[in-house]
């Protein structure tokens, strides 16, 4: 099965951002789009998440999906701690019985179990990434869009989130959408990996990661090939 | 922590013992009761103060003052600020309104005040002229400051509404809110005091310190000065563990 996106459309004023676009989502995978900045991305993502209203185009498979998603940005309330903030999401969905069963599994599955009553301001950035993460997983979507999310955290951090993710998506393989400009997370990430070009944006390439997920490793030297071709792919 | 602050508070002390020091040295110098009474007179006119039958009354009519100008003003504050924050046109209406009774000097709203109402009432007014700009402009700015990008995320997770508002629009008024009674509430307690001595309400702590005054009893004037510094003080720590109560999340 699979989530489609067809001839898509989307502008802002002047500025055409998508024309005819298609796009396919296998389920129970992760998608990455891979693209420069200001490719239209971000506007795929809420596009795909209901957050932006395409000016044409049919998306198949997504109704009544329900969406979690990860920002740029944590979004963690600050005065809520890095349990209330997972908590929030979830209070209309479960009773508080299974609310305390799901947050404690997946603090634990993001390694921040023993910092459950810490409010936001007094946690690292990978720290914050990590709740995100854990709020996105905790809400029953079926359907995961992620903007960018490991933006910002430097190199050690940026493996510790990464690797707490694929640790919580093994657990139930939800089909998740990953946007990001950095090869090396696609590559360590990616099930599925579409190529964007700039606007209006096109799929430049479309590429499926052989490499099995248990042997691959961040920044491995195997995927020189690979990333040299997107490399071209993207710069051009 | 704990030892940084009981290094403060030793601090605090020797700076609360030099002002005293100094103060002595000159009232020796100045060797005029009149001009600067010394500290041990100025003991003896706080004794005689707090120990007169109309201490209680004198003090509690001027906290009472003091409350009622801060409960009209939060609440007109508030709905101001509520308005003026949503609407831009509302904020371009009230803003020169606000403006003009920010710079306004103090001095001319009792002036006013004494020509239009009656004693009771002009320390109030005042105040509140005096503080409610400063709460409503606070409110207002708080609701610029809500963080779209959390409403963002809480309408993309589908939270209803009414916890949208209740548990990231409320929260993030409230902490420029407290900020703005903050501010407000030392500028209070002076507007309030400074009105009385020429309103000369029946019993308050200005009428108390102008009468002194007329009488020459310079050390009792410096005693209520000591008075409503304390009390200003000790409003300011209520509003304090308040605060902390509200922002354990800072």
């Amino acid at each position: 099965m699979s989530l489609t996106i067809q001839n898509l459309s989307k502008s802002f004023g002047n500025l055409t951002v998508f024309k005819d676009f298609n796009l396919e989502i296998p389920e129970g995978q992760i998608t990455c789009i891979l693209g420069p900045s200001g490719c239209g991305k971000t506007t795929l993502l809420n596009v795909i998440g209901g957050l932006e209203t395409p000016d044409s185009g049919k998306l198949e498979g997504f109704e009544n999906k329900v969406i979690s998603h990860v920002f740029q940005e944590p979004r963690l309330i600050r005065w809520k701690t890095v349990w209330d903030n997972i908590d929030f999401v979830i209070k209309d969905t479960y009773p508080r019985e299974q609310r305390n069963v799901l947050i404690t599994k997946y603090l634990e599955m993001v390694g921040l179990k023993d910092f459950k009553d810490y409010y936001p301001d007094k946690l690292s950035g990978g720290m914050l990434q990590r709740t995100a993460i854990a709020r996105a997983f905790v809400y029953p979507a079926d359907l995961l869009i992620m903007d960018e999310p490991f933006k910002g955290l430097d190199l050690k951090l940026k493996i510790s989130v990464m690797e707490a993710f694929v640790k919580i998506w093994q657990a139930d393989k939800r089909t998740v959408v990953f946007v990001t400009h950095d090869i090396d997370e696609t590559l360590f990430l990616g099930d599925e990996i579409y190529v964007l070009s700039s606007l209006p944006a096109q799929i430049r390439k479309k590429y499926s990661n052989q490499v099995s997920r248990e042997d691959r490793k961040f920044r491995d030297s195997r995927n020189f090939e690979a990333e040299g071709k997107f490399f071209e792919l993207i710069t051009n | 922590m704990k030892g940084s602050t009981i290094r403060n508070s030793i601090l605090t002390f020797i700076s609360f013992l030099l002002i005293v020091v100094l103060w002595k040295i000159a009232s020796i110098m100045v060797g005029s009761e009149i001009i600067i009474p010394s500290p041990e007179s100025t003991i003896y006119g706080l004794v005689s103060i707090v120990s007169s039958e109309n201490f209680l009354q004198i003090i509690l009519e001027t906290i009472i003052r003091v409350l009622e100008a801060f409960l009209v003003s939060c609440i007109a504050g508030i709905v101001v600020g509520l308005i003026t924050g949503f609407s831009k046109t509302i904020n371009a209406l009230f803003k020169p309104f606000l403006v003009v009774m920010m710079s306004t000097p103090v001095i001319s709203f009792i002036l006013l005040a004494l020509i239009w109402f009656k004693t009771e009432q002009i320390p109030v007014f005042v105040a509140f002229l005096v503080i409610f700009p400063i709460i409503s402009v606070n409110v207002s700015e708080g609701i610029k400051n809500i963080d779209f990008k959390l409403v963002q995320m809480a309408k993309a997770y589908r939270v209803k509404g009414i916890r949208i508002l209740t548990e990231i629009y409320l929260p993030s008024i409230t902490s420029y809110l407290v900020a703005g009674i903050s501010t407000a509430v030392g500028i209070g307690w002076k507007v309030v005091v400074t009105a009385e001595v020429l309103s000369q309400p029946r019993y308050a702590v200005g009428t108390s310190m102008e009468t002194a005054k007329a009488y020459l009893e310079t050390s009792t004037v410096f005693a209520w000065t000591i008075i409503a510094i304390l009390l200003s003080f000790l409003f300011e720590k209520l509003i304090r563990l308040v605060e902390a109560r509200i922002f354990k999340w800072r």
